[in-house]
């Protein structure tokens, strides 16, 4: 394949990504590292570097859009990023010494695990909301958007102690192995907090570039970014997110639920047949 | 722009956001056409045989003077990582400004929140790769 070839396909898929991973919070790992690995036959640290700088393009892209629109909750995100860039840390300082293959197998059965509430959330479009007390209240996490037929909806977060757990798992997995973080996130605001669907993926889009970021350092310093690799995924991506971001907005709340639940599935199988030697 | 507005300060994060991805673009787009110009008709495979298991990989300069003279010497490949450390930083130009937003609205308790954010992202970038039990 020539060079112009490679960077025009990765052009292309890097959108495609970027569309996907922007609307269901993951960034557009999910897609890039297959794609690197199996069919254009990449050597695995390569493709995570390039997912690393596909998350980070995907995450400011799509923000962009959705914090001027006002559907990310600044606050809640910012409040979970204190937990996922602890979390991206510690990941990063016992990778090292821990077995890729048992961690991808122990998270993607999570994931798995965690298919079956999302699946049984299909068909609710906007959540009944809690009402607003404790440690949410005394950290304003509450906040409201303008869903597709113009009405205004206003929620408040619940349990937010079990969403900052949650997000901690996101950051130390996003250290340990490069990927995967998304879905914990977006699963802690969606099943622990009761935010609404667009809520819980905008705002975890809006942090993934963070924890990305924590780790980037470490991803650039080994050499795992490769400019002929992440050129292409970075345009695409931040192309995609754009458009992305269009969809989202026009979406409803029980439409990006079952996008979530099928990429979510994706993802877990993909760490799965990974960590069983299926080269992913 | 009124600092202590809330809605300003959604307005103010996405243009940080919107700017730097543009800027970073922009950049990326200059090395890719070098790129697609001086090597566009080589074999890709031939400019991605680098050794994996050594850190850094051979053949990838990852030091900031290498950068430098290669921006200098309008290598594609120095610009496009130019790009990306653009796009690196436009998250953390986010969460720098957010702690001055934050201040302007008299929110302490969000304030030293993303300061401890800001600051555990520094180290985490600037710090942790230079320690070597952190090499994943």
């Amino acid at each position: 394949m020539f060079v112009l070839e490679f960077i025009l396909f990765l052009f292309l898929i890097s959108i495609f990504a970027g569309v996907f991973g922007s609307i269901v919070g993951l960034g557009g790992g999910v897609v890039i590292i297959p794609v690197l690995t199996i069919l254009l036959g990449v050597d695995i640290h390569f493709a995570i570097g390039a997912s690393i700088v596909a998350i980070i393009g995907t995450s400011s892209g799509a923000a962009s859009t959705y914090v001027t629109d006002k559907v990310t909750n600044l606050r809640v995100g910012m409040f979970l990023e204190l937990a996922s860039t602890t979390g991206a840390i510690i990941g990063a300082a016992v990778a090292a010494y821990t077995n890729s293959a048992a961690l991808e197998l122990i998270f993607g059965g999570i994931l798995l695990v965690t298919l079956v509430p999302t699946v049984m959330k299909i068909g609710e479009d906007i959540p009944k909301s809690p009402e607003l007390k404790g440690l949410s209240k005394r950290l304003g996490l509450t906040g409201s958007y303008v869903e597709t037929n113009g009405s205004l909806v206003k929620y408040n977060a619940e349990k937010p102690a079990e969403g900052l757990a949650g997000t901690w798992v996101a950051g130390i997995l996003s250290g340990l192995l490069g990927i995967g973080g998304g879905a914990f996130k977006v699963l802690s605001m969606d099943l622990a907090m009761k935010l609404p669907m667009k809520v819980s993926t905008t705002t975890s889009n809006f942090m993934i570039g963070v924890t990305a970021a924590a780790s980037a350092g470490i991803y650039f310093a080994r050499g795992d970014v490769d400019p002929l690799i992440v050129a292409p995924v970075a345009l695409g991506i931040l192309i995609g997110a754009s458009l992305g971001a269009r969809i989202l907005l026009r979406s409803r709340n029980a439409t990006i639920r079952k996008v979530f639940a099928i990429v979510l599935a994706v993802a877990a199988l993909e760490m799965v047949l990974s960590a069983l030697g299926v080269s992913v | 722009m009124n600092l202590k507005d809330p809605e300003s300060m959604n307005a103010i994060i996405g243009k940080v956001l919107r700017y730097g991805v543009i800027l970073s673009a922009v950049v990326v787009i200059v090395g890719t056409i070098g790129l697609a110009v001086s090597q566009g008709t080589s074999e890709a495979s031939s400019l991605l045989n680098y050794n994996a298991s050594s850190i850094p990989h051979d053949g990838i300069d990852v030091s900031l003077s290498g950068l430098l003279s290669g921006l200098a010497s309008f290598s594609p490949f120095s610009w496009i990582e130019l790009g990306i450390v653009v796009l690196i930083a436009t998250p953390v130009s986010r969460v720098l400004i957010s702690v001055f937003l934050f201040a302007a609205e008299k929110d302490r308790i969000y304030v030293l929140i993303t300061a401890v954010v800001l600051a555990l992202l520094l180290f985490s970038m600037l710090v942790t790769p230079s320690i070597p039990g952190f090499h994943a």
